[in-house]
């Protein structure tokens, strides 16, 4: 069976510092350094001439696009405005900045990491032409965040709000940087900053959504995110998309499957093809027990998103569908392909943690990426992983106190739950183990988790039941 | 140190560029008060309270406090006039331990009401007795407002006081149990006695307390020629032949003796007030009224003003998402914000705490404006060089203002008064302060009357604090506008009257009192 331990990608909040408005998020678990999307495109990713040359290579890819009737995204459309301007002016370094965020946009909506090579190559011209340029420095803030260099981008966001410190964007990367590594404390100060220097802005209102969703108020965070919504231009498609994509995941984590369909569906009608989307669908679809429309939606999200994790989700639908021998190939091929990124800072640990604990049966393989991703992070869903893999290698305590810190910080997920209390039986501490139970299948009886969590309940409560009788009986 | 070159036109680029950047008084000073005209703080005044029959050096008793909002309001702009906003924290603070936080509070909420919903304007009156329909006894236009409870001040505001010490919160409240009423905007004489509602408008020696309050709409108090500043800085060639500087004539010091060579670009204007009146013991650590030699007679005052906010935590109750308070803006000295700090800080310290301005240190030891000046006029000007350690006392507790031993506390933009020092008796006060040989003025405080331009000017730019650069023409920087264009009150609130909305002026160039348009 599928492991109770499945992942969820979430995507934090993100700023675009070369847009009038705001856009949402930065592309997260954005992959294809094999060039899997563009892999006819052969890139040496930090040369700014192949770069920019790149750039104008899928510049007239968008504008022949475009001639043939089919519909630019708005990055694409913001790439083929920046590489206009530079074909005017190419001492302009603004271009460049441009150019490169809307690259960076552009690896949000497609989920393809070579376009922050692409952003890096045209920031690299921008920093020639006028060093240290803020906007450019904040682009790369971006694209730091977007290949999960949460540490550098932290780094590099403060010493930019020492710089200047009313711009509310580099509060927003301070805050994602520093809701990635765990310090919510600086996370919340920054997000909070970003509220009162400019009340309603969307990307102060999306990050202070996430942090409210950290904290376990999810009603709290639906209404931020409403508000983000109702402030989002029409015209940002993609941004409107993926801010009902968040809502619907706020539905889910509370079992509200039809609500959360109804936006899922907007948000692919918004976007045809929405990678978060879709993945989202597909949660609510296995929420539904309709294991072969998940594999359906995830097979097309992976298709179009070719990432290693997208793979792990669509081997456990695979797995749960019946189809063992397809799923097999796709654990097979996803071990292969997440080892391989085991040490880079955009990787796939999370998934192979759970993958080693729950489905390869080695344990001591899933404590030792665990440990090795826990020394670089510390927010609520690394310690999870950490948290299981001690316990599947039953360092029970241990297990404990590193889940006991994830769920201090207020989040409230079913499947952490469970997970704390399967933590808490192993723990001999059968009164916190069906606290947690309970609480995992109060929050969403329709969780994957809440079949093995009611199961697990049941058995305490019946063992409780037995000692009490027996209790009666001796006394 | 540079050698001073009395060249003319040195001298007047450094008028230019300082006008320019921070004289224009202090409205719309950071992006988020430029958007938000009823938080914006014009000025904060802190001064020891004096009388009209004030005697030289008689003991201090009570300090004033003035926050005044809601820049340029043209008293003839009806039908709503100026109404404070009930959604605004208004807050005037005092540190009196030297470390730039908080210990006495005074905190002003607003509630507005109509009296007469259906009636068009906010204030309607005529006469003694009002107009009636004719060959009928029913009133439609209410008798001339001379009181809060003629119906005609359809706009009726109220307003509550709350004094927050140590923690605990102590409603000031009226003698005789009733609201605190506003004053409005002067309509005109015939709808209102405006000098009547000012009076009633005025709350003196409030229970036990001691405490006089008042809020309303007054004249602007602050005075500048504000549209020479924003023409890049075209300031009025008055008798020395150097636009921006002032011959001994132009600069008489004595208040009550001086007069405008140039326009005041505020007159005619009013601005809304609130003013506070404390008794010193009230005030200060000790709970005393100190010497002025001693570490604890000085006090730092500030004002602030706050919305509430969406908090990233919601409170407690889930259906309530809005917290606590946003800061819009703070002010203490009148030249910080607009003069010092970079543009893309602004917001910030408008929004931050005093305690937390080392962050803006550089900007107040090291002002860009005086690197700017330097590099226009390659040197030919006597500028200070930094770090301006003789702007200290605007920022820390230092002499002149506090006593040698008292703790310099963190870099803050605070106003620090020495409440020891006694008040000055108004004939005899100068418009320049502290560098006119007037201790009771700017920057000791800062009285409605004081001439923070000109003082601005020499000492923030001059550096006149510093001997060396306490000459010509470092000492006779100025506007030209030396006084207001209304008669200030001798007692509490110190304010003037609002212009009336029927006949105010703005004196202009070119006419009595307004200086050359050249």
């Amino acid at each position: 069976m599928a492991g109770i331990g499945g992942t969820s990608t979430r995507a934090s909040p993100a700023a675009d510092p070369s847009s009038s408005h705001f856009a949402l998020v930065a592309a997260r678990r954005s992959r294809g350094r094999e060039g899997i999307l563009l892999g006819e495109i052969a890139m040496s990713p930090m040369t700014a001439a192949a770069g920019i040359l790149l750039a104008f290579t899928t510049s007239g890819a968008i504008r022949g696009a475009a001639d043939k009737g089919v519909k630019a995204s708005p990055a694409e459309q913001k790439i083929a405005w920046a590489q206009q301007a530079i074909e005017k002016n190419p001492s302009r370094h603004q271009s460049y900045n441009e150019l490169a965020m809307a690259l960076a946009r552009r690896a949000r909506e497609t989920s393809d990491v070579s376009f922050y090579a692409q952003a890096d190559a045209a920031l690299e011209k921008s920093f020639q032409l006028a060093p240290d340029n803020l906007e450019g420095e904040k682009v790369r803030t971006w694209v730091l965040l977007g290949k999960h260099e949460f540490a550098k981008a932290r780094e590099l966001a403060r010493a930019l709000n020492k710089r200047t410190p009313d711009d509310v964007l580099i509060y927003g990367f301070l805050a994602d940087a520093n809701i990635e590594l765990g310090s919510y404390d600086e996370a919340e100060e920054a997000a909070q900053w970003m509220l009162d220097i400019r009340p309603g802005n969307v990307p102060g209102l999306t990050r202070a959504a996430y942090l409210r969703e950290l904290f376990g108020d999810i009603d709290g965070s639906i209404e931020l995110m409403n508000s983000a919504y109702q402030q989002t231009q029409p015209a940002e498609t993609e941004d409107r998309a993926w801010i009902l994509t968040q809502i619907a995941h706020l539905h889910i984590l509370t079992g509200k499957l039809a609500d959360a369909e109804k936006l899922l569906q907007q948000a692919l009608t918004l976007f045809p093809g929405y990678h978060y989307a879709l993945g989202n669908l597909a949660q609510v679809r296995i929420a539904q027990r309709q294991y072969s429309k998940a594999v359906e939606l995830l097979r097309q999200r992976y298709e179009g998103a070719p990432h290693v994790e997208n793979l792990y989700a669509l081997a456990e639908a695979l797995e749960r569908s019946g189809n063992l021998g397809e799923a097999k190939a796709a654990y097979r091929e996803f071990e292969r392909r997440a080892c391989k990124e085991i040490a880079w800072a955009d990787n796939a640990n999370r998934e192979l943690i759970f993958y080693y604990a729950d489905h390869a049966r080695q344990p001591e393989r899933a404590l030792r990426i665990a440990r090795l991703e826990a020394g670089r992070r510390r927010d609520v869903h690394t310690l999870d992983a950490y948290a299981w893999a001690l316990y599947a290698s039953g360092r029970f305590a241990e297990a404990r106190r590193q889940i006991e810190s994830a769920l201090a910080v207020g989040v409230r997920d079913s499947k952490l739950f469970y997970r704390a209390g399967a933590i808490a039986l192993k723990s001999r501490d059968r009164l916190a183990a069906a606290r947690y139970f309970k609480q995992s299948l109060d929050l969403n009886p329709r969780s994957e988790s809440a079949g093995v969590a009611r199961k697990a309940l049941l058995r305490l409560e019946q063992q409780a039941s037995t000692r009490s009788r027996s209790g009666s009986h001796g006394s | 140190m540079k050698n001073r070159r009395s060249t003319p036109a040195p001298i007047v680029g450094l008028a230019v560029l300082i006008s320019q950047a921070a004289l224009a008084a202090n409205h719309r000073e950071a992006p988020i008060t430029a958007l938000d005209h009823k938080a914006d703080i014009t000025d904060v005044y802190a001064f020891v309270s004096y009388g009209p029959r004030q005697a030289p050096n008689e003991p201090p008793s009570k300090v004033t406090m003035i926050l005044s909002v809601d820049p340029f309001l043209e008293p003839a702009n009806g039908p709503t006039l100026f109404p404070f906003d009930p959604d605004i924290l208004y807050e005037i603070k005092v540190d009196n331990d030297h470390d730039a936080i908080a210990d006495v509070t005074f905190r002003f909420r607003f509630s507005s009401e109509y009296q007469l919903p259906t009636v068009y304007t906010a204030v309607a009156g005529i006469g003694d007795q009002g107009a009636f329909q004719p060959g009928t006894d029913i009133l439609v236009v209410p008798p001339q407002i001379r009181d809060f409870n003629n119906p005609g001040l359809n706009l009726r505001q109220t307003y509550t006081v709350t004094m927050v010490k140590n923690g605990v919160e102590t409603p000031i409240v009226n003698n005789d149990g009733s609201p605190f009423f506003t004053v409005p905007a002067n309509a005109g004489p015939r709808t209102m006695d405006y000098a009547a509602l000012f009076r009633a408008g005025t709350y003196s020696n409030l229970c036990t307390t001691g405490i006089s309050v008042f809020a309303g709409t007054t004249d602007d108090a602050f005075w500048i020629d504000l549209g020479a500043a924003f023409d890049t800085a075209n300031f009025r060639t008055l008798g020395s032949g150097v636009p921006g500087v002032l011959t001994d004539e132009e600069d008489e010091p004595i208040y009550v003796r001086a007069r405008n060579f140039a326009s005041d670009t505020v007159s005619g204007y009013g601005v809304n007030s609130i003013a506070i009146e404390v008794p010193i013991e009230l005030l200060t650590r000790t709970g005393a009224i100190e010497p002025p030699g001693s570490p604890d007679a000085t006090i730092g005052v500030w004002g602030s003003t706050s919305r509430p906010r969406v908090t990233v935590r919601r409170s407690p109750n889930p259906s309530e998402s809005r917290g606590p308070w946003r800061q819009v803006q703070r002010m203490g000295n009148p030249l910080i914000n607009e003069l010092l700090v970079g543009i893309g800080s602004k917001d910030r310290f408008s929004m931050d705490q005093p305690a937390n301005d080392s962050q803006f240190a550089d900007f107040f030891l090291d002002p860009p404006i005086v690197h700017i000046v330097e590099a226009l006029y390659a040197g030919a000007l006597s500028v200070p060089s930094a770090p301006r350690l003789d702007l200290l006392p605007l920022v820390t507790y230092a002499p002149p203002i506090a006593s040698p031993d008292t703790p310099p506390g963190p870099i803050a933009d605070l106003l620090r008064l020495n409440t020891g020092v006694p008040a000055t008796p108004f004939e005899q006060a100068s418009r320049l302060g502290l560098i006119g040989g007037d201790h009771a003025g700017y920057p000791n405080g800062r009285r409605v009357f004081d001439d923070v331009t000109d003082i601005t000017l020499r000492v923030g730019v001059g550096g006149v604090l510093i001997p060396d650069f306490n000459h010509f023409p470092n000492n006779r920087l100025g506007d030209g506008v030396n006084v207001n264009d209304a008669e200030y009150r001798t007692s509490f609130p110190f304010l003037a009257d609002c212009p009336n909305g029927r006949n105010r002026r703005h004196i202009d160039p070119g006419e009595p009192g307004g200086g050359p348009i050249q």
